[in-house]
């Protein structure tokens, strides 16, 4: 899963941005408002991470200029301003979810992967596909009642595909949602992934779809 | 005090103008009748005067005395004790008018006149009755006595109609001055009334049903209004200050806290968290003092009670999207109340957000007016609390349950801000089981 992380203040970006990656979040960081839009508009996010007193553009003006143009991605909105207002106002933005500055890194990683699943219209907090769940509020997998052991990069492909499952998820698609956008991507690298979670996650299947994408299967081909 | 000062106003004004005129009244009622006075003893004297002349005309000295060659008894000389009378005296010898009979009028010594024309003087009659006298003084031809000539009318005559004209005066004088006097109340009132109605609507700005006193002021009380217009937008613009000032020191505070927070997580110190975390809550604790602060008093302005309410459940909703809550508002569109929409934002925040973290599965927001107060309704229907944790969980800075996320300071706050309204807060249990909030708020 790639997040957006919209935040000018380095100390607090810094930490967000270990903790999150501890979470096997991808993430992409703007230190600004107007670098945060642009981003927004051209890159795949699953979720964003909003500050709203963000440098040269404020953060409910980047908001809203998404919202105007149609972006519908899940924005999580991080601020100081605890008022009750504000928070009315961000949510009148258009935002999805609204944390106060300090806040629990657990609650954070927690509301954005909830935020991510509504995002794919899955009603339920745990999605099944065959031996292979997916626990949205832990973020963990379990085949056959098992906890699954997977890497960061395993964890971010997995996701992606079982929040699409049944669904061909485009390569390019997978690509920018699995790396940072400052990570170099060797083009190999995501075929050696699914190498790796197919023996991983058997007897689900993830089917290669030629020159197109890959698509998670509950059941074994015939 | 301001009542009581207006009111000492109108009075100050028309006791002043009671003064005034109730001298000018006195001194026009004793030139008027001084003028009258004179008027009516000029005619007796003219009267009187005719009389002398008459008889000094015909005036002679006889052997015995002075001879007049007719009876000069005309009326009303002829009546006896008529109080009209005239007396010729040289020497021993006297002549008298048929009225005296034999009776004889006293005639002070006074000063004589030189130019020939009688003197005014006061006597009294045989029947001891007051008389006005004119007296003429003939010096004799050599040695001889002088003679005294006295005619006299009754002093009656006299005061009889100046005391009629006196009584007529005053009753047209009296009646003058309530006409005035009721005119000028009339006046004072009216020309108060600008102020009376600047009271009322200054009454209004505080209640928060009109932003500014209106403009259109006698020219007198105008200068007096835009000061207040300008003191109200210095007040306003203070406040808003105050407010920014306090987001900023958040914003300025609370960047670093989180990144404290999240450092203390990661490291292995155990004593590290917890203090973050009080750390936290002082620094939000009197940021929201702050702002309450910064209020200081009811403000001027109207919230939209039943939109903010919408958009507050909308965005509650969202906030507690994960527990899919049915949050139910019944209020009235249009509904609102006197309270700075910020404010009004706070506790309905608070409160509805109690009910969101504490309900099961249904959170029920309704509003109803009672008196001069909307009294909102909030409940849930979570475990509610019991008599004694009701008073605990208003305590400032206190929280029920720890291990709940939420800062504490929901519900105090709520009351304080109410309480700054006029309002207030109070909590029970609801029939869903759960709480039940009841905020009250000037209309």
């Amino acid at each position: 899963m790639k997040l957006l992380l919209a935040e000018d203040d380095a100390a607090l970006a810094a930490e967000l941005l270990r903790a999150l990656r501890a979470e096997h979040f991808a993430v992409d960081h703007a230190v600004n408002g107007e670098d945060a839009r642009h981003l927004g508009e051209t890159e795949h996010y699953d979720a964003v991470i909003l500050d709203l007193g963000l440098p040269v553009v404020d953060g409910v003006t980047v908001l809203r200029d998404w919202r105007t143009a149609g972006l519908t991605l899940p924005v999580l909105i991080l601020t100081a301003r605890d008022g009750w207002s504000d928070k009315v106002a961000g949510f009148k933005a258009g935002a999805d979810d609204y944390l106060v500055k300090p806040f629990r890194v657990e609650e954070l990683v927690i509301r954005l992967r909830a935020l991510v699943r509504r995002a794919s219209a899955n009603g339920a907090t745990r999605i099944t596909c065959g031996p292979l769940v997916y626990d949205s509020g832990l973020g963990s997998f379990e085949r056959d009642g098992l906890p699954l052991r997977l890497t960061g990069l395993e964890w971010r492909v997995l996701s992606c595909l079982i929040l699409r499952k049944d669904v061909v998820v485009p390569r390019d698609q997978l690509i920018e949602r699995v790396y940072d956008g400052d990570a170099e991507v060797d083009s190999n690298s995501v075929e050696v992934i699914i190498t790796r979670l197919r023996r991983k996650i058997a007897p689900a299947r993830i089917e290669s779809v030629r020159g197109h994408g890959w698509r998670l299967h509950a059941e074994p081909d015939a | 005090m301001g009542r009581r000062r207006g009111a000492s106003l109108q009075r100050r004004l028309f006791l002043g103008a009671l003064v005034f005129v109730t001298l000018a009244l006195v001194v026009a009622g004793l030139a008027i009748g001084l003028v009258l006075y004179r008027f009516a003893r000029g005619q007796i004297d003219a009267r009187l005067d005719g009389e002398i002349f008459a008889i000094s005309a015909d005036l002679k000295t006889g052997k015995d005395g002075p001879v007049l060659s007719y009876a000069h008894d005309g009326p009303p000389f002829d009546r006896p004790r008529s109080g009209w009378y005239w007396q010729v005296r040289t020497g021993e010898g006297i002549l008298r008018s048929p009225s005296l009979g034999e009776a004889e009028l006293t005639v002070p010594r006074g000063p004589e006149r030189e130019d020939g024309r009688p003197a005014p003087a006061d006597g009294t009659g045989p029947r001891g009755e007051g008389l006005i006298l004119r007296v003429l003084r003939l010096a004799g031809p050599r040695d001889a006595p002088e003679t005294v000539i006295v005619a006299a009318a009754p002093a009656a005559t006299l005061h009889g109609p100046l005391r009629e004209a006196g009584k007529t005066l005053t009753l047209a004088l009296g009646l003058l001055g309530i006409c005035l006097l009721a005119g000028i109340a009339v006046q004072v009132r009216l020309g108060l009334r600008p102020l009376d109605t600047l009271r009322r609507e200054l009454a209004a700005v505080r209640a928060g049903q009109r932003d500014r006193v209106p403009e259109e002021q006698p020219q007198e009380i105008r200068p007096l209004v835009t000061e207040l217009n300008l003191l109200l937008d210095q007040n306003a613009a203070n406040l808003e200050r105050a407010r920014a000032h306090a987001a900023n020191l958040a914003h300025g505070l609370k960047t670093p806290l989180a990144t404290l927070a999240m450092a203390a997580e990661r490291s292995a110190e155990p004593g590290l968290a917890p203090l973050v975390a009080a750390m936290d809550r002082q620094v939000r604790h009197h940021l929201r003092r702050a702002r309450a602060a910064a209020l200081g008093g009811p403000s001027r302005a109207r919230a939209d009670l039943a939109g903010q309410t919408r958009d507050l459940a909308a965005a509650l909703a969202r906030l507690h999207a994960e527990r899919g809550l049915a949050i139910e508002t019944e209020i009235a569109p249009g509904t609102s109340v006197a309270c700075d929409a910020q404010d009004l934002d706070e506790m309905l925040g608070n409160l509805i957000d109690n009910a969101c973290r504490w309900a099961r599965s249904r959170v029920r927001i309704g509003a109803a007016r009672s008196g001069a107060l909307i009294e909102l309704r909030v409940e849930d229907d979570g475990p509610g609390l019991s008599t004694d944790q009701v008073a605990h969980v208003l305590q400032r800075g206190r929280r029920l349950d720890e291990s709940v996320p939420g800062d504490g300071f929901g519900l105090p706050i709520t009351l304080e801000l109410a309480e700054l309204y006029g309002g207030d807060l109070s909590l029970e249990r609801s029939d869903l089981g759960g709480l039940l909030a009841r905020l009250r708020l000037p209309v």
